[in-house]
């Protein structure tokens, strides 16, 4: 039995890996940045990962994809839609989580997860990109700033002004105006982000609001939408360590669980262990409860050879 | 547990009622007698909406209706032309796209019959082979564009073409006394209806020049409602498990209970209710593997129907019920007495889906759900059609709140393809199955 298992988030605008141990335990995650799903993309995100953890391919005991790239992994053994692994990512960076706000490259998903972690009910953006991170990066070109810098600059917003959210490339226009009317580009981003807001919780009305929230996807990073967000949600919103890779994580947990329920006779419990070790020593004692040590016999009295073993006692693959 | 297909192209088709064939030959015969109407110095009326061809069909009128003309064409896929002529007319693209294909055959009916006459088209274009109306009746239930595009189809005919308007209010529900079928409300719309429809058989005697044959019209009306009990049965037993019968196959069977000349329609029904049981007496599935099933809400993807039938298969789902097949077309035949029939007609035109007050609409819908045991909802919110889509978002709250069945949204639209994003519908409903079977293996653990 393999000791890893790997979940893959093939996304649209970056391919994400992680890769876990057998007992749940992130051994290496790595996020790649690519165009539109991108074979090259993903296999740098997977290569990377494995050269993290310092294993191969073939060392990997399950591999599960998702993203709307998920059928295009030939490694893949099993994929699952995103909303099912973001949700169990989530809840495994947050648990008690109970609404996982997702905003990727180009879909933006509200998920709420009923008490035992599952996903009761979700909502998506419906074919238009507005609000997600390709809606970022649109703006980012058309007003010459860099991505990563697009937060904190929206963050010394002082006045307040307005964009449509309702589509990606006629918001563009807008900011094009905005600026051309000598508006600062602060102000301009605070309205973006707002609009990022605005569209967000248009989701989560669909949904219904009940905390504890957590923000997953990309976009989490970016200050200025969670401090948007959260201002519309009036809720505290807990960010994740890694918000970008809770698609791949909860891949490779689901792949986790299959894996282990697959090889569940070469899993053992801690008990059931030490219960197979009371057996061997039982078995090999040549008197009763010896367990090499004669004077500390369960039953010294009792004082009859036992049959000995011609070959070793088989060996038992069990978790520590 | 997988719910996504590893190869698109694996093969599980759906298991579609054989007597489903029948409603193809049923509606390609009445498109060839409609296409021979003029030549045959038949009157011909256009409408939409509600199903008043019963009125037509007795004063041997020939009936065209539009949504049924644009699903045609979107089912064989020659939707295309026309919705492009309509769009250079200058009906945009967000306009219903049942109108707008159907004004486009109208303007194409105009070009080759009118002025700007244009060469002799292919045969095989439907865009064209429209016979232009003698009369418009309009009478469609909550949808302001179902009227507005019969105004519309009239001035494309010059504004000379009389056109005859029946009002059918909204039923609010609202009133303490109001319900499906009860209340003064109820009663009273039902009466503003009838006496408007009495006055449409007097404008239909003006265009024939005769008396209405009201004797034929209890004959049609009689065979209607027995139709209408007989498909009503044969969708009953769809509460079986496995489904005999599927979503996609009643949708088929719309035209010959909606719009289809009236002999040949109570007999197609018999032969399908006959096929039901067989079915249910066998075992025999609409899928291969039933292992969830679903509601539809929303209006069809005519493009896409058995398209869409095939890949609920491939995921082993039985789409068993929907709003569009299960609350439309003739659903309350009880309130038809066939020898006085323009009331319960009248009383059917106002339970039009669209037509109820959501409290109403939404406790006749999630009834549906309980009697056929969904598992979950597919919606799908068709861009061009509000009316339908209007009320979706609170369906699916409701049905989360009151059944805890997940719901996933797709759009689409019901003539216009391009509105229909394939990988969007993939994800959304493959992510509900996901959680319907999360669910069941944590309840079974």
């Amino acid at each position: 039995m393999k000791k890893h298992v790997m979940g893959v988030d093939f996304g649209s605008t970056t391919a994400k890996t992680v890769i876990l141990d057998l007992q749940g335990n992130i051994v290496a995650h790595s996020v790649a940045h690519m165009g539109a799903v991108s074979g090259n993309g993903v296999k740098q995100s997977m290569a990377k990962a494995l050269e993290m953890a310092g294993l191969t391919q073939a060392d990997i005991g399950r591999t599960v994809s998702t993203g709307y790239g998920r059928r295009m992994l030939d490694e893949a053994d099993k994929s699952y839609t995103e909303i099912t692994c973001h949700a169990r990512g989530a809840v495994a960076m947050v648990p008690g989580a109970r609404l996982v706000i997702d905003i990727g490259g180009q879909d933006s998903k509200v998920i709420s997860v009923d008490s035992n972690g599952l996903v009761s009910q979700f909502a998506m953006n419906d074919r238009c990109a507005a609000g997600t991170g390709k809606f970022l990066e649109v703006l980012a070109r058309a007003m010459e700033i860099d991505l990563e810098d697009m937060g904190d600059t929206a963050l010394r917003a002082k006045e307040k002004l307005k964009i449509s959210s309702m589509c990606a490339t006629f918001a563009e226009t807008e900011v094009i105006s905005l600026l051309a009317e000598g508006h600062p580009k602060t102000d301009v981003l605070g309205a973006v982000h707002k609009a990022i807001a605005t569209r967000t919780l248009g989701l989560v009305g669909r949904v219904g609001k009940k905390g504890p929230v957590v923000m997953t996807g990309g976009v989490a990073k970016n200050p200025a939408a969670v401090h948007y967000i959260k201002e519309e949600l009036q809720m505290p919103l807990t960010l994740p360590d890694n918000p970008q890779i809770a698609g791949a994580l909860g891949a490779a947990l689901i792949g986790l669980d299959d894996y282990k329920a697959e090889n569940k006779r070469l899993l053992i419990s801690g008990d059931e262990d030490m219960a197979h070790e009371e057996q061997m020593a039982a078995d090999k004692a040549c008197i009763p409860g010896c367990r090499g040590v004669p004077e500390l016999a369960t039953n010294p009295h009792e004082k009859q050879p036992v049959k000995a073993r011609t070959s070793p006692a088989p060996e038992v693959a069990h978790s520590h | 547990m997988n719910i996504a297909v590893k190869s698109p192209f694996e093969e599980k088709k759906a298991n579609k009622l054989q007597s489903t064939r029948i409603a193809g030959k049923l509606v390609n015969d009445y498109w060839e007698m409609v296409w021979r109407a003029k030549d045959e110095g038949k009157l011909v009326c256009w409408y939409e909406g509600s199903a008043i061809n019963p009125f037509l069909e007795a004063a041997d009128i020939c009936w065209v209706h539009g949504e049924a003309y644009s699903a045609m064409l979107a089912a064989r896929h020659q939707e295309g032309t026309a919705q492009r002529v309509a769009e250079e007319r200058g009906y945009m693209r967000e306009l219903c796209s049942y109108a707008r294909t159907h004004l486009g055959c109208a303007v194409s009916n105009q070009r080759l019959r009118g002025d700007n006459a244009a060469a002799a088209p292919d045969e095989d274009d439907l865009t064209w082979k429209l016979p232009p109306p003698d009369m418009i009746i309009s009478a469609y239930a909550y949808c302001s564009t179902g009227q507005q595009w019969d105004e519309m189809t009239s001035r494309v005919f010059g504004k000379k073409i009389p056109i005859f308007n029946v009002s059918l209010p909204w039923i609010w529900g609202a009133k303490p006394d109001a319900g499906y079928l009860r209340g003064q409300e109820w009663e009273e719309t039902s009466t503003y209806v009838e006496r408007q429809l009495y006055d449409m058989v007097k404008f239909i005697e003006e265009r024939t020049g005769k008396p209405y044959p009201w004797d034929r019209l209890h004959a049609l009306m009689a065979d209607i409602k027995r139709a209408s009990e007989l498909r009503l049965e044969a969708m009953e037993l769809c509460t079986a498990q496995p489904a005999p019968a599927s979503f996609f196959d009643w949708v088929v069977s719309i035209a010959p209970i909606n719009n289809l000349p009236v002999p040949g329609v109570k007999q197609y029904f018999e032969t399908v209710l006959a096929e039901v049981r067989q079915r249910v007496k066998d075992g025999e599935g609409a899928v291969p593997e039933e292992k969830y099933r679903l509601f539809f809400d929303g209006i069809m993807n005519w493009n896409k129907v058995g398209w869409l039938a095939n890949k609920f298969a491939r995921w082993d789902a039985a789409v068993v019920a929907g709003r569009y097949t299960h609350m439309a077309f003739w659903q309350e035949p009880g309130l038809i007495d066939p020898e006085k029939p323009v009331r319960g007609m009248a009383q059917n035109y106002l339970i039009c889906p669209n037509n109820h007050a959501a409290p109403i609409l939404i406790d006749l819908i999630m009834g549906l759900c309980r009697k056929f045991k969904v598992d979950g909802m597919v919606i799908h919110a068709s861009r061009t059609c509000r009316a339908f889509t209007n009320p979706q978002f609170m369906i699916a709250d409701t049905a989360h709140k009151q059944l805890g069945i997940p719901t996933s949204m797709f759009e689409g639209d019901v003539t216009d393809e391009s509105f229909y994003k394939d990988e969007l519908l993939n994800s959304r409903v493959e992510a509900m199955l996901e959680a319907i079977e999360h669910r069941r293996m944590a309840a079974a653990a």
